[in-house]
């Protein structure tokens, strides 16, 4: 299947290459992307990494980006206090205030300025990351956002709406966050449809994080039920950075998401959260590679998953601490929740130490409700379907309760609820 | 208030309970004491209606419905309450919303409204200073990280708050200091009413010099082999178990 799908990839490219834009990727690069893309095939479940992603989907694809923008813009969840929202609709910025924020400058790459290539680096170049090549070759937009060096906090909502069916095109949301010294920012970004969207969205997101810098990143998943999505993040830290990542996803059919954190200045701080919530016939799947270079390094990794119905969850943990990483500390908390006989769950907690006197611990589970748990609500008269309603709500408050903006929170507390039907049980928690 | 009968139970396929037989009048306190493996346990679950204690024969009526037909959440919303002897933590669920969800679930049971919030939380409030707990607890998961006293006294704490109309306390003394005991022991003595009525089951008898029983009775190798009053359980204080083993067999 892939060689037949990689020259479906090459044609379509052959066919809007000369259309795409120029500032957001050099037309080289994305040749030099299409080549490296068909060169190494796509993913295929045969390979360790790929094994639970549905992939079968990209076969009945377009690739090509979507051409005719749907003027629609589908309905946008309630505006946080204190961030700044940019808008994109198919991939292609559609609102949002330039420069808005003293200390940061926001730029879609479509507008005349430096090339994206002067900043964006190559793409990263390991096996898991091929999608990214997709992007690359296909991006009709990409958002700079650079946070200046001591600059005060500040916080940016990015949203990624997708409109159309998945014939028509797909969308490459393509976002590079720099952090200079010191700064710090939070980003919040959500992946979200019109209910009809069938698409396939490939997104390439890039940090970079200055030494000392804090970046707050929150990634909703929350698409319309039949779009594909598919995400490579890479993350580069400097000494004594903190990058604190925690993505939630409930929407898509298929969901894939890469990531790859390269810790590479002393002292450097990874917590990588990460919730799923999937039902029916979803298949959420995310890889994160955590890799310590520098010495004192720490990643503090919680994974919850719930899947029910003939759902499918994976969490793919791996830590590799390198030689010149000594002293570094890393933690891994997997769990998984099967709310269903069909449903499934896959956590794989991977480390590979190269380097002596390094802490790392981790623990991975996977099982059904605790029916000790469950009966001792009841025996407080709690409905038994409340019951199981608050006992998955608390399996997932280990990552929720981890966001530190409350407007945030109860958005997201709110949208798992009705995810879980459980908004009327659930109510006064909300 | 209630009244066993003939109660045979199994679990794991294992007959626990034997022909029990038990009534507890509504006013009154009654001990239910025995040695280890005796069937404690297992009454009280059965009492409360968890899942792989199978009744296979007897009855069990209480304020004269079958008690037997209902499911766990029904008999905790007609008035019966199990203090757990080794009461779960569920993190991620806070205090206060469970012990407002029970209420409300008795409550709703009874055709009445959801309770009043600021009456909700004077009440907890009043019942916390009574065993001695503090209010932080109350966004706590629950008995998240408790120790085992204040588990227990968490457990009374929901008792006075739902004020079930019968409550099972199983071994509530066990891993409490003597301190502990008396704010439990005091706990338990201000819900001692005319319409109500307490099963305490316990080892010792060092509980029940806290909360005097009405009656103590003996459960051995699944069934009551001795009833009395409360100097039953000091003559069991003295003897043993041994002697009314022996009496069973």
């Amino acid at each position: 299947m892939s060689s037949a799908v990689t020259e479906q990839i090459r044609k379509e490219y052959g066919a809007v290459h000369a259309a795409l834009p120029a500032s957001v990727i050099e037309p080289a690069r994305r040749a030099e992307a299409i080549e490296r893309l068909c060169a190494q095939g796509l993913p295929a479940t045969r390979e360790e990494n790929w094994r639970y992603t549905n992939l079968r989907v990209l076969e009945h694809v377009r690739f090509a980006p979507i051409e005719t923008q749907s003027q629609a813009v589908p309905p946008l969840p309630e505006a946080l206090p204190g961030f700044v929202r940019y808008v994109f609709v198919d991939g292609l910025l559609r609102s949002g205030a330039a420069g808005s924020h003293p200390g940061l400058t926001v730029r879609s790459l479509r507008t005349p300025g430096p090339s994206s290539s002067a900043t964006w680096g190559p793409c990263p170049d390991f096996p898991e990351a091929r999608l990214a090549l997709l992007n690359e070759a296909f991006a009709t937009d990409a958002l700079l956002i650079e946070a200046h060096a001591n600059a005060a906090p500040a916080a940016i909502e990015l949203v990624f709406a997708a409109s159309a069916g998945a014939q028509a095109g797909a969308s490459y949301p393509r976002v590079h966050v720099v952090l200079e010294a010191s700064a710090e920012l939070i980003v919040l970004e959500r992946h979200m449809g019109a209910p009809e969207a069938a698409s396939l969205v490939n997104s390439a997101v890039r940090a970079d994080v200055g030494e000392n810098a804090r970046l707050t990143h929150y990634r909703l998943q929350h698409c319309a039920p039949r779009t594909a999505w598919f995400d490579t993040l890479t993350a580069q830290l400097a000494a004594q950075a903190r990058y604190h990542l925690l993505t939630v996803g409930t929407g898509a059919l298929t969901a894939r998401s890469t990531v790859h954190v390269r810790l590479a200045g002393a002292g450097a701080e990874l917590a990588l959260s990460a919730a799923a919530l999937a039902d029916r016939q979803q298949s959420h799947d995310m890889y994160a590679l955590s890799e310590h270079v520098a010495p004192n390094t720490r990643t503090t990794e919680t994974f919850r998953g719930i899947a029910s119905g003939r759902a499918r969850v994976a969490f793919n943990g791996k830590i590799a601490v390198r030689e010149r990483a000594g002293g570094s500390d890393s933690r891994q908390s997997l769990r998984g929740l099967l709310d269903g006989p069909e449903a499934e769950v896959d956590l794989r907690p991977q480390l590979e130490i190269y380097t002596d006197e390094v802490r790392c611990s981790h623990g991975a589970t996977a099982g059904k409700l605790d029916q000790n748990m469950l009966f001792y609500l009841l025996s407080r008269g709690i409905a038994p379907q409340t019951a199981q309603h608050l006992l998955k709500w608390a399996f997932l408050e280990d990552v929720v309760a981890k966001i530190e903006c409350a407007e945030l929170r109860r958005q997201i507390e709110r949208d798992l609820a009705s995810q879980m039907s459980a908004a009327a049980t659930l109510k006064e928690l909300l | 208030m209630l009244k066993i009968e003939n109660l045979h139970a199994t679990v794991d396929g294992k007959e626990i309970l034997k022909g029990l037989e038990l009534e507890v009048p509504a006013g009154e306190v009654h001990a239910v004491m025995g040695p280890n493996g005796s069937g404690k346990s297992t009454l009280a679950y059965v009492l409360a209606g968890r899942p792989g204690y199978a009744v296979t024969a007897g009855r069990i009526s209480f304020q004269g419905q079958d008690l037997l037909a209902l499911s766990p959440e029904e008999r905790a919303r007609a008035g019966v309450f199990l203090g757990f002897q080794y009461p779960v933590e569920i993190p991620g669920v806070n205090n206060v919303y469970l012990l407002k969800a029970a209420i409300n679930a008795a409550r709703k049971q009874r055709g009445e409204p959801e309770v009043d919030a600021f009456e909700f939380l004077t009440l907890v409030r009043e019942k916390m200073r009574l065993m001695r707990m503090d209010e932080s607890m109350l966004s706590r998961g629950v008995n998240e990280g408790f120790s085992g006293g204040e588990k227990k006294r968490n457990e009374i704490l929901q008792m006075l708050v739902l004020e079930p109309r019968l409550a099972v306390l199983d071994e509530t003394d066990s891993g409490l200091d003597i301190d502990a005991l008396k704010i439990v022991a005091h706990g338990v003595n201000t819900l001692r009413g005319p319409q109500r009525s307490l099963v305490l089951v316990t080892h010792y008898q060092r509980l029940l010099e806290h909360i005097v029983p009405d009656r103590v009775h003996v459960l051995v190798n699944g069934r009551i082999v001795r009833s009395g009053d409360r100097t039953l359980a000091l003559e069991l204080e003295r003897r043993g178990y041994d002697w009314l083993i022996g009496e069973a067999a």
